[in-house]
């Protein structure tokens, strides 16, 4: 079973290689949106807002970067993946195998992800070093918990995909809430603009939401906003929230295989 | 004989949110959708012995598709019951996908990015095939199948012909008891045809391969079936060897006499025969087996007339499918 999910991966790393046109706009796009973000809060800082309060400069300048590179990282693709089989009845293919649907799309997006590595990460952040110089870690420690909190970033990220790519089990027309699902996450995650900015009680809500232990925990503990006693209870809430979702996903999808309407045929 | 796959009082309804026409309707669909049953699959029993060639046959929306969907457990039936080898696919549906296989004409279970390979050694690992037996099998496949040629091409270069025959290997990869063909010789050419159907009659002589077939090519029908399940409206309507229900259906003849001169001042009537078309010097002549041989009816015929050319006609099969939509 094990082999087969690593043999997905693979597959899906190849058939990202195969595509280097793709690849290539893919770079630019998210260059452009590094940049420009980057220099957003450039010039919000220069107008000498209330900004600097919570944060300085370079730590805003590092926190932009690292986030549109985890941006890039963070293929999460079973939400469209789902969606788009559902439509053209191609899900039945993947039914008929002996091998987990969930685990089978898990391993596709890992594929991804592990493509995205050379494909996407590391020339970001190649780039960004340069024009940025390199945004370092607040201390060793901080990068050392930086990396487990990424996964468990991760797991939020694909779980909140997956559940919601499971509503075309209902639905067929699931457009819409996708998007919604995508616009609030890029907000309230603080891929964008950190929840430390936020108002108090958005602050508070946001708190008991999935969505700001998806980017902000791992870019606060990077840069050193949160200490390492703080970081690991953010952690410890990350994974409450993991195994949350996963129970959810999993009463959903009991309750999908049921449901199962294939189109045409 | 054993029943590979037995099918018992299998009923499936849906529930069809009709969408009304126009703007206002549209937007009172939205508000509160007006649901309707629909009945895919009313009441089908019939159960399938190791080693038949079953064709499964119907019109479009006849229930084909609903039937194989239960039988592979993908589809949860409303009520009845479905057994693949002794196995409910709604209760252990890992257990019965591992001895089915599936071929859709229409879609494909390939990578479309990467060489045809690679689906297959997925495939491996997903089926835990282990290597020597993956490689026996394939190397058999591939002997039938002339995989060689385009093993390593990436599957959306390959023609229609060949992904096909990449698709029939992949789902007998790992050698299963049961193969579901859904129209798989559809958009083919006359040779990939019947490469394909070629396979098919091996996979069945050489392993014992049960084979269900849901096709509209009548051709696949006649050449590699021995029984058809016939449905219509969510029901069985004929189930039988398909000489019996060609008999069946379809009692009439045809002989077509083709005459020497124009035939004004002759009487072309017979007793045991009425003339259904009548073209030129041709005419046809409609005649019941039961009642008289062709052979009677020839020296009757060609006793008072001159006649150049004669031929009988047989009904085939589709003859014989026409009269069961027609008439159910």
């Amino acid at each position: 079973m094990l082999q087969a999910y690593l043999y997905i991966a693979k597959m899906k790393l190849l058939t990202n290689l195969t595509y280097r046109f793709e690849w290539l706009t893919s770079i630019f796009t998210n260059l452009i949106l590094m940049l420009a973000s980057v220099f957003i809060w450039q010039a919000a800082y220069r107008g000498g807002g209330g900004a600097g309060e919570a944060l300085s400069v370079d730590d805003m300048v590092t926190y932009s970067i690292l986030s549109s590179t985890l941006g890039a990282l963070f293929v999460c693709n079973v939400q469209d993946t789902i969606y788009v089989k559902m439509r053209e009845g191609q899900i039945a293919t993947d039914l008929y195998r002996p091998l987990p649907l969930l685990g089978g799309y898990l391993a596709d997006d890992i594929g991804g992800m592990l493509s995205s590595i050379l494909n996407n990460a590391i020339p970001l952040f190649l780039f960004a070093a340069l024009f940025f110089g390199f945004p370092g870690p607040a201390d060793p420690l901080s990068l050392a918990l930086f990396i487990p909190s990424c996964l468990l970033s991760y797991g939020i990220l694909w779980l909140l995909s997956a559940l919601v790519g499971m509503v075309a089990f209902w639905v067929m027309e699931l457009g819409n809430m996708g998007m919604v699902k995508d616009v609030i996450l890029r907000v309230l995650s603080g891929a964008f603009v950190p929840i430390w900015f936020f108002p108090g009680p958005v602050q508070t809500v946001s708190a008991f939401l999935p969505f700001q232990y998806t980017y902000q925990t791992p870019l606060g503990i990077y840069i050193g906003r949160v200490g390492t006693y703080e970081a690991l209870g953010d952690m410890a809430v990350q994974a409450v929230w993991i195994a949350l979702l996963a129970l959810l996903l999993a009463a959903v999808w009991r309750r999908a295989k049921t449901k199962t309407l294939i189109q045409g045929g | 004989m054993n029943a590979v796959i037995e099918v018992k009082d299998l009923v499936k309804e849906y529930m069809i949110a009709k969408k009304g026409r126009g703007l206002r309707g549209s937007i009172r669909s939205l508000l509160m959708p007006k649901k309707t049953k629909v009945c895919a699959v009313d009441g089908i029993s019939f159960s399938i012995a190791a080693g038949e060639i079953v064709g499964y046959i119907g019109p479009n929306g006849a229930g084909k598709s609903t039937t194989i969907k239960m039988l592979t457990g993908i589809l949860h039936p409303t009520s009845g019951s479905v057994r693949v080898c002794g196995i409910s696919p709604q209760e252990d549906r890992k257990a019965v996908v591992g001895k089915l296989g599936v071929v859709f004409g229409q879609r494909t279970q390939l990578y479309w990015d990467l060489r045809l390979g690679e689906s297959f050694e997925l495939l491996r690992r997903i089926y835990q095939i282990d290597k020597a037996a993956y490689e026996a099998s394939l190397a058999v496949l591939s002997d039938v199948l002339k995989l060689d040629e385009f093993i390593d091409t990436p599957v959306r270069q390959l023609s229609l012909g060949q992904r096909m025959r990449g698709d029939l290997a992949a789902a007998m990869l790992h050698e299963p008891s049961v193969l579901f063909l859904d129209e798989p010789t559809i958009g083919l050419d006359a040779d990939a045809k019947h490469a394909i159907r070629g396979f098919i009659k091996e996979m069945n002589r050489e392993r014992g391969l049960t084979v269900i077939l849901t096709t509209h090519d009548l051709d696949d029908v006649e050449q590699l079936c021995s029984r058809l399940v016939v449905v219509n409206h969510g029901r069985v309507v004929e189930d039988g060897p398909i000489d019996a229900i060609i008999a069946k259906l379809t009692p009439h003849r045809l002989l077509v006499a083709e005459l020497e001169r124009p035939c004004e001042d002759l009487d072309l009537d017979h007793p045991a025969a009425t003339i259904v078309r009548q073209e030129g010097l041709k005419v046809w002549y409609q005649f019941e087996k039961s009642r008289i041989t062709a052979a009677e009816l020839i020296a009757d015929l060609s006793g008072k007339l001159p006649i150049r050319d004669l031929s009988v006609k047989e009904p085939d099969i589709e003859d014989a499918i026409r009269e069961v939509y027609k008439t159910t």
